[in-house]
């Protein structure tokens, strides 16, 4: 796909998110999936040399957070920062995952205490997906 | 204009300013006084009828913010020929991502957007020029505050915030 239908198709899946997340309506995160994807995209379709693929770089790994897919930010991530890559974006996509990290274990203080990030992301998952009583079962 | 902005988007943000103009009774054809990096003019505004009857299924803030959006990039366009090329997110410390293709040489802007329904734009412009003057990866950074009780609209140049990475 070209990168201008990819640029439109991104912009307005950035506007639902933020609506909905406005609003405080569930499914943002699902809205967050497909800005993840589409950024995704973009990153295949624009060098890294170029300021425009950068931008699509963080904002496919920071979609994928605010998705609570921390798994294909984590491996997003990863994928980037083999690339040769600027020293400021691998700095921004460490610092992205950084910053998520701490917020997750201020959002779980209890859970960060007993639990690696990784078992507390997993935990916000199963949470997310299955509701409290998904849980117990 | 626009050609990479979605139709619906744009239906969106200059129905949300037909709104925000009427709800401060405003009729078709208001001057708009215009600061242009400090380059003080007028224009006229004219916009589809908005029907202030379904003023209560929106959001007020959105109405101001998407309202300002649809302000901000037409006045980009008219004085600058800035074209939009993606929307971005928040975290990028800007709204949208626009291309200057004017002098043949092309060169990406960042354009941070925020609406005022009443009182004064100044300390609001204040902040976004601060907002914006931390993104990366573009060539220049600006700020657009557009307020609607006496119609304004400011397009003010950020100089880039210097950090230690």
């Amino acid at each position: 796909m070209e990168t201008d239908a990819l640029n439109a198709l991104v912009s307005g899946a950035i506007w639902r998110a933020e609506q909905l997340e406005t609003h405080g309506i569930r499914p943002a995160s699902q809205a967050w999936a497909e800005v993840s994807s589409l950024e995704e995209e973009l990153a295949k379709a624009l060098a890294v040399s170029e300021s425009e693929g950068r931008i699509a770089r963080r904002g496919a790994v920071r979609a994928a957070l605010k998705a609570g897919d921390y798994a294909r930010a984590h491996a997003l991530a990863d994928a980037y920062l083999a690339e040769e890559a600027p020293r400021s974006l691998k700095t921004a996509l460490r610092k992205i995952l950084e910053e998520d990290a701490q917020a997750m274990a201020s959002r779980f203080r209890f859970a960060s205490r007993h639990h690696s990030l990784r078992e507390a992301q997993d935990l916000a998952r199963r949470f997310r997906e299955a509701g409290a009583f998904g849980l117990a079962a | 204009m626009h050609p990479r902005l979605p139709t619906d988007l744009a239906l969106l943000m200059v129905g949300r300013a037909a709104l925000a103009l009427e709800r401060n009774a405003h009729a078709q054809g208001v001057r708009l006084s215009l600061d242009l990096e400090r380059v003080l003019s007028s224009g006229m505004l004219s916009w589809p009828g908005a029907d202030l009857s379904k003023i209560d299924q929106h959001d007020h803030n959105r109405i101001t913010e998407d309202g300002a959006e649809a302000v901000a990039l037409a006045l980009a366009h008219r004085h600058r020929a800035w074209r939009v090329i993606r929307r971005m997110q928040r975290e990028e410390h800007a709204d949208w991502l626009l291309e200057d293709a004017r002098e043949g040489v092309r060169q990406v802007v960042a354009l941070e957007i925020s609406g005022v329904d009443r009182g004064s734009i100044l300390a609001r412009l204040s902040e976004k020029l601060a907002q914006v003057a931390k993104s990366t990866d573009v060539d220049q950074r600006w700020a657009g505050v557009v307020g609607f009780e006496e119609p304004i609209a400011a397009l003010h140049f950020a100089k880039r915030e210097h950090r230690g990475n």
